[in-house]
């Protein structure tokens, strides 16, 4: 058995591989089959609508051209094209997604993550991210203005001098002024990051806002 | 600029004639001294690792006592255990059945195969 | 062998197909020299220093990942690859199962790997277009033209599918001749047995289940299990299983203890898939999984301490041959190599350790001297052997193959000291709440090391191909009469 072939393609290959997979990977599946994975129109609020809203102030022509109108179903499309940016342009190779429970990273960036947060659309994969060369992003909603979020990605060092993060031109027309589809999708998806968390505290002017337009 | 052959076989000093066998003595010899040294390696390996596992087997025990999210806790290593024993009795029941015998002729053979293989090559038996 | 009539063996010009196992050579170089320059140009970004930053298809963070997808696909699964060519066939005494099976796996693996790459460098550019949103909604398949969000497995999702077909063939054009084997057999054949296995499924697992089947916390679970896997069983096993074969036949002594060695390999077989989450600690994957996961990679490092005793115990009293033999220096130093990186892992999952160095250039300085440190210097110690019976050719310069062991094995060792050193200064960074821009400031002197120590790696690389080269274009030079000189490489 243990000198056959079959038993090491049996025993090591095959069994071993299952036994971890079933107590490493079937375990959590189980754990959370009842909580329901969201669909990215169900995780709009009108927290990021406010932000999309904003875009839509700020940026008219470019946001006409890229969404139409500021509707939940063109934000949900937003998030999605927003975060399919996030991947392919490898922004979680820097930015991690997920407030651990020790080395006062609460102080930092808000309550420790919980499973709720990550059963939606938005989550798969999951973006915990391994490496932070820049801050965690999992709250990042509302803790700066869309035109902050623009300059930023145009040329980092203009509104943050010391920062190593590579300019994002290519979201532009040429000026931080003039986001294109992909500039508005990423802002739109990072001011989503974190608005479903009670606690919203950085931008509350948006938030009164919002709540008259909405 | 061509310094001749460091991968060249001359370049091994420990290469020894097969033919030179070493005496019985020598082999009981080194036999025992490998079986000593083993028995050290282990010694010095398994005692404080399983002072660590213990030690912390019971603490958790000891913390989750009567807290339904211990034995969750105590149950991925009951679950490791359990099936790591499983695969050690089953390790002893091969060997019961004489499955190793001969698990050391592998090596011998392999070597073998390939001072052979490469022999041939140059068209020298 | 015990009859003294020994049955007539193979030719092994019928066994090896030489010309293809140059070939994935050649391919790997390739690929590992695409890679370090991605590394330099990120590493050049992070001082800030980057001439090309806002050039979108230069991008340093599409590139990163370049970086370690040409690593792991391009450098390691070709070099491996052409390894196995030489291995499998002289170990079994039978030629794998096709040879235009193995031409055509060749040519499919370059194309997964050169799809792979133009995938990430281009696919973001056309994400916006409308016919991507559109397509998606019809299919209700994220349509993710460019990396897709598991580490080591961005593979664009179009390729996919060719790339688990490509492990499939592989599987069953090396395991032929395995099956087909006699007798009781060597460890090695264990190894890569197991690895065509686990390799299929782990690339099955990684690319498929977390995007299509698994979401939220669930599919982190999934995630951590594959980088730790793709390393483990597919990596660990093969790297593990050439230097059983390379080590004696080089040393012409059989490994120390072939018992010991099949322990070794129960003990990687049984714990090592087991070990996923730790990449994930404190995340919201039930914390009982967590500590499975640390108790059992700890565990995986007595099995560690095991594998590396045999080897020393196989050139002990040989010691000089470290000196004269490049190959065997260039494998024991891996291994020196791969117990400090196994040593450092068993202190690095414990909750305790993560608090402080998890998301630092710590765990960065830990992958490089996995990666580098150890596989591809085992695979550049194979490289310095078979080239010159591959082309027929003694190296043109010992001192250049000299100086390619020295500055990478000391360029690695730097990087992985200053990066480790990096991420616990940034650890303490974090924890003291000072504001971000201390932590990214803190850490400029330390990335200007890295860069330094990158590029100490990359000269050395380049004194391997220029020496490569010019041993090429040198005469036709008999190696040693009892090995064959094979046909120079057209």
């Amino acid at each position: 058995m243990f000198e056959s072939k079959a038993g090491i393609l049996g025993i090591a290959g095959i069994g071993f591989f299952l036994f971890a997979f079933i107590s490493n990977v079937w375990t959590p599946i189980l754990m959370y089959k009842d909580v329901t994975e969201k669909t990215a129109e169900e995780v709009v609020n009108y927290r990021v609508m406010a932000h999309f809203g904003d875009l839509n102030r700020r940026y008219p022509e470019a946001f006409q051209e890229a969404f139409g109108e500021p509707t939940e179903e063109n934000c949900a499309a937003a998030l999605r094209l927003g975060r399919q940016l996030y991947i392919g342009e490898g922004c979680w190779h820097c930015h991690s997604q997920f407030v651990r429970p020790v080395s006062n990273e609460s102080k930092r960036w808000g309550p420790v993550s919980t499973a709720e947060e990550y059963q939606n659309e938005l989550q798969r994969p999951v973006m915990f991210g391994t490496r932070r060369v820049g801050p965690d992003l999992s709250h990042e909603a509302g803790r700066r203005s869309n035109d902050w979020h623009a300059v930023h990605f145009f040329d980092p060092p203009l509104v943050s001098p010391d920062s190593p993060m590579p300019k994002y031109t290519w979201f532009f027309d040429g000026a931080p002024n003039k986001p294109n589809k992909r500039g508005l999708a990423i802002i739109t998806y990072l001011q989503w990051l974190g608005t479903s968390l009670d606690s919203y505290p950085y931008y509350e002017q948006v938030n009164a806002d919002a709540e008259e337009d909405y | 600029m061509n310094e001749p052959g460091f991968l060249q076989e001359d370049a091994f000093p420990g290469n020894d004639p097969p033919e030179k066998k070493p005496s019985p003595t020598d082999e009981a010899k080194s036999a025992r001294f490998r079986t000593r040294l083993t028995i050290v390696l282990a010694v010095l390996i398994l005692v404080p690792s399983m002072y660590g596992f213990v030690g912390k087997f019971y603490e958790f025990v000891r913390i989750y006592r009567g807290d339904w999210e211990g034995s969750f806790a105590i149950a991925p290593m009951l679950n490791y255990l359990l099936a790591s024993g499983g695969f050690l009795c089953l390790f002893f029941w091969a060997t019961a059945n004489r499955m190793f015998h001969d698990i050391e002729e592998p090596k011998h053979a392999m070597l073998d195969n390939e001072q052979r293989l490469d022999q041939q090559l140059g068209g020298k038996p | 062998m015990t009859s003294d009539v020994k049955p007539l063996l193979p030719r092994h010009d019928d066994l090896v197909n030489e010309r293809l196992v140059a070939w994935y050579f050649l391919a790997a170089l390739t690929f590992l020299t695409v890679s370090m320059l991605a590394g330099l140009l990120v590493a050049l970004q992070l001082i800030r220093a980057n001439p090309l930053d806002g050039v979108e298809l230069l991008s340093p963070a599409r590139w990163r990942m370049v970086h370690t997808n040409a690593i792991a696909y391009g450098f390691l699964a070709n070099a491996f690859l052409g390894c196995l060519h030489w291995a499998i066939p002289r170990l079994t005494l039978r030629p794998v199962a096709s040879v235009a099976l193995s031409y055509f796996i060749f040519s499919a693996w370059q194309f997964v790997v050169v799809c792979t790459a133009a995938g990430i460098i281009l696919g973001p550019s056309f994400q916006a277009q409308d016919w991507v949103a559109e397509l998606a909604s019809q299919l209700h398949i994220s349509m993710s033209l460019g990396a897709q969000g598991v580490e080591w497995g961005e593979t664009p999702f179009w390729i996919d599918p060719v790339a688990q077909l490509g492990l499939l063939l592989v599987a069953i054009n090396f395991m032929t001749p395995i099956v087909r084997q006699r007798g009781p057999m060597y460890v090695s054949l264990w190894y890569f047995m197991a690895a065509f296995v686990w390799t299929f499924l782990t690339y099955g697992m990684g690319n498929f289940m977390p995007e299509y089947a698994v979401g939220g916390v669930s599919g982190g679970a999934v995630g951590g299990l594959f980088i730790h896997d793709l390393v483990g069983l597919f990596v660990t096993p093969l790297g593990w299983g050439l230097m059983y074969y390379f080590v004696p036949i080089m040393l012409k002594r059989p490994i120390w203890s072939h018992g010991l060695s099949l322990v070794g390999f129960w003990g990687l077989a049984f714990f090592y898939p087991l070990q996923g989450i730790h990449h994930f600690l404190y995340t919201p994957i039930p914390m009982f999984l967590q500590y499975g996961a640390i108790i059992s990679t700890i565990a995986v490092e007595l099995v560690v301490t095991t594998v590396v005793i045999n080897f020393i115990g196989t050139i002990w009293g040989d010691g000089e041959v470290l000196k004269k033999n490049l190959p065997i220096r260039w494998f024991y130093c891996g291994m020196i190599y791969y117990f400090i990186t196994c040593f450092q892992c068993a202190l690095q999952v414990t909750l305790t350790f993560q608090k402080l160095i998890h998301f630092t250039d710590w765990v960065v300085g830990h992958a490089h001297l996995v990666m580098f440190g150890v596989f591809s210097m085992w695979i550049f110690g194979i490289m310095t052997y078979l080239f010159p019976r591959l082309i027929g050719r003694d190296w043109h310069s010992r001192k250049l193959c000299e100086i390619h062991f020295w500055f990478s094995a000391v360029g690695v060792f730097i990087m992985f000291l200053d990066l480790g050193l990096a991420g616990v200064f940034q650890g303490y960074y974090w924890a003291s709440l000072a504001p971000w821009d201390v932590s990214v400031m803190g850490s400029q002197s330390f990335w200007v090391v890295r860069a330094f120590a990158g590029l100490m790696m990359f000269a050395g690389t380049l004194c391997f191909l220029v020496n490569l080269y010019l041993t090429w274009r040198g005469p036709v030079r008999e190696l040693n009469p009892d090995i064959d000189v094979a046909p120079a490489l057209a």
